[in-house]
């Protein structure tokens, strides 16, 4: 018998945050759009929303490992320098040589895995801290791309991911086709399959999933793999969208993908969460920094609300949550 | 004597001091032999605001948390001071010791009474305190007054420099926090936050006072900053962020809270100062400096985690 049929009403309320708070922030994104409207003209129209949507691609794809890893209960903050490197390998790879395109991306995805794997090593077979193994890991990363471009990034994108980054289909952007396609095989993956529910299931309880016979370290190794070669995508695609590599590029989408994660209603403690979640807080915080930006704010100030709506976001949902305990 | 280094060695110290040691016999090796008094006293300049951060950092870490706002936190309170010294050099002190206060307020309240999770309370408000330092000092400037900063950097004796002093003090002071029941109280909670509460240590409070001494040591560590570099940045804290977690993990004080002493963090910052200058000394490359930072942290880490797996496989075996 499944758990859903004996205990319905906590089940439900399990699940509560999981369902209020991607609603909740779609809220908010319609409000932000009608604001945005107001501002400028233009701001509501289809063609200016996809390109806004297609701007948020790369935080979103970025948030799809970081809401794996999340959902386990861990953290990855080597993701800043593993989306550089992986940009940077592929135009040092490829130089922008078209038939170089596949021995780019496999060198610039392995590097991503690799880093991946590594991590989810050292959190699951050596115990240590998620926060501290991730810290040293982009560390580690920094240094490896240093040394591997010698300070000055080489190469451009090749055409093929230019035309995915900032091409078009009649009237629909190919990168956000290229990410809503991602994100229906991760929840696919996450909600229908044997490998999603071992994940939940880690990040609920790790005793409980152990003792029922599922071993934890692969699950949570498997986790951080993913989320390296989610940088590495995220990596390849952002190459295309800015023409080139540039040390730093990553930096910009730790702190974005963590609060996606979070705005989402993934909880930081694992077990609970949503893609669809994260997907929505995506692009609600690539619109947020569009339309600060409309109205001129000075960077400090963007940073400042960033951080408010980041603890506004947590302190109303565990008002959803509250009933449980 | 043998009882204070046996506690020493439980803390995971004497590691911290060996790694040290061996460290900077290479560097006086690599710079033919000799440690000149100028070396220490630019070695003690150039760690002291990483010791005065990690210091802080390790208050946090003790009581199962983390801050990730300490950096910012820095910047903050070194762009303060940066514009105040034009007006009173005992004002703008107090105004970069007082952003620390009130920034570990904040902190304090998201974390012990709202009960938030440290990570995503301080990563949100690290980005709120990176934005109050590019509103302040939208570029780096300000002003410091000239003798201040000659005798905080070139003040006191060959042996004895004005940045040594400052470090032995502030070691020898969070020393003797640890000493005190605050102390005693801070290392239960991060041992067993049930067990403390149970045996009548009062959490809430302790953890308040926490992050409220993290966040005015990372203040005290941008106000040098500041004095030092003889000018304020609004960005100069953000690097500290992962040092101060990494000096904190190298000085064999556990994530997991409860465990470490002040002397290994600050044995911690030391080595990260000194692979720097080794860098420096041995021509390679300023790139290596990240590379060389990352692998050391998981290492000693990862040699600590390996070998208690050890052990527990060990003394299952012979159970």
């Amino acid at each position: 018998m499944s758990e859903s049929a004996v205990f319905p009403s906590l089940r439900r309320r399990f699940w509560r945050p999981v369902i209020l708070a991607p609603l909740t922030i779609l809220f908010c994104l319609v409000v932000l759009v009608i604001i945005g409207s107001f501002l400028a003209a233009g701001f509501a129209t289809p063609a200016n929303l996809l390109t806004l949507v297609s701007l948020s691609a790369y935080l979103g794809i970025a948030a799809i490992g970081e809401t794996i890893v999340m959902l386990t209960g861990g953290i990855d903050l080597s993701i800043a320098w593993t989306i550089t490197a992986s940009s940077i390998v592929f135009t040092g790879v490829t130089q922008g040589d078209p038939s170089r395109l596949w021995l780019g991306l496999i060198a610039a995805l392995g590097t991503a895995l690799a880093a991946g794997l590594v991590n989810g090593i050292g959190v699951a077979k050596l115990r240590i801290s998620p926060i501290v193994m991730t810290l040293g890991m982009n560390n580690v990363m920094q240094g490896f791309t240093l040394i591997y471009s010698q300070g000055t990034p080489s190469g451009t994108a090749t055409e093929a991911i230019k035309t995915i980054a900032t091409g078009w289909v009649g009237p629909i952007p190919i990168i956000v086709l290229v990410w809503f396609a991602f994100a229906v095989v991760v929840s696919i993956g996450l909600h229908a399959t044997r490998g999603g529910r071992y994940l939940y299931s880690v990040g609920e309880s790790p005793t409980v999933s152990n003792l029922s016979g599922i071993n934890n370290d692969r699950v949570l190794i498997l986790a951080y793999t993913l989320c390296g070669l989610s940088a590495g995508i995220t990596g390849v695609l952002f190459t295309g969208f800015s023409t080139m590599s540039y040390l730093g590029m990553g930096d910009q989408f730790v702190l974005p993908a963590i609060a996606a994660v979070v705005l989402g209603g993934t909880s930081i403690f694992g077990g609970r969460g949503s893609y669809v979640g994260t997907l929505i807080a995506a692009i609600f915080l690539t619109i947020l920094t569009t339309v600060l930006s409309i109205v001129n704010i000075a960077i400090g100030y963007r940073s400042i609300i960033y951080g408010l709506v980041i603890i506004a976001a947590i302190l109303l949902y565990r008002v959803y949550a509250r009933d449980e305990e | 004597m043998r009882r204070w280094l046996s506690a020493q060695g439980r803390q995971g110290v004497i590691g911290a001091v060996a790694i040290f040691a061996v460290l900077f016999l290479v560097n006086v090796y690599l710079k033919g032999g000799h440690f000149s008094p100028f070396d220490l006293r630019t070695l003690c300049m150039n760690v002291l605001p990483l010791v005065c951060v990690s210091l802080g950092q390790y208050f946090v870490v003790l009581v199962n948390g983390i801050d990730l706002s300490l950096g910012p936190v820095m910047s903050v309170a070194g762009s303060v001071a940066a514009i105040t010294f034009g007006w009173s050099t005992p004002l703008a002190i107090v105004l970069a010791l007082g952003v620390g206060l009130v920034a570990g307020l904040i902190n304090a309240v998201l974390v012990a009474s709202l009960r938030l999770p440290p990570i995503l309370a301080t990563l949100a408000t690290m980005s709120v305190f990176q934005g109050v330092a590019l509103v302040l000092l939208p570029s780096p400037g300000g002003e410091v007054p000239g003798e201040l900063t000659a005798t905080l950097t070139q003040g006191g004796w060959d042996l004895l420099p004005v940045p040594l002093l400052l470090l032995l003090a502030v070691t020898l002071v969070t020393g003797w926090v640890m000493s005190t029941p605050f102390g005693l109280n801070l290392r239960a909670i991060g041992g067993d936050m049930l067990a403390a509460r149970s045996s009548g240590v009062r959490v809430q409070f302790v953890s308040f006072g926490a992050y409220i001494i993290a966040a005015v040591l990372a203040a005290l560590g941008g106000l040098y900053l500041a004095i030092a570099t003889a000018s304020g940045s609004p960005t100069i804290g953000d690097s500290f962020i992962l040092l101060s977690i990494a000096a904190v993990v190298l000085g064999g004080v556990s994530i997991g809270g409860g465990k470490g002493a002040p002397l290994g963090v600050v044995m911690g910052a030391l080595i990260l100062a000194i692979i720097g200058r080794l860098l420096y000394f041995a021509e390679l490359s300023s790139f290596y400096q990240s590379l060389i930072n990352g692998l050391i942290l998981i290492g000693v880490v990862g040699i600590e985690s390996g070998r208690r797996l050890l052990v527990g496989v060990w003394s299952e075996r012979n159970r």
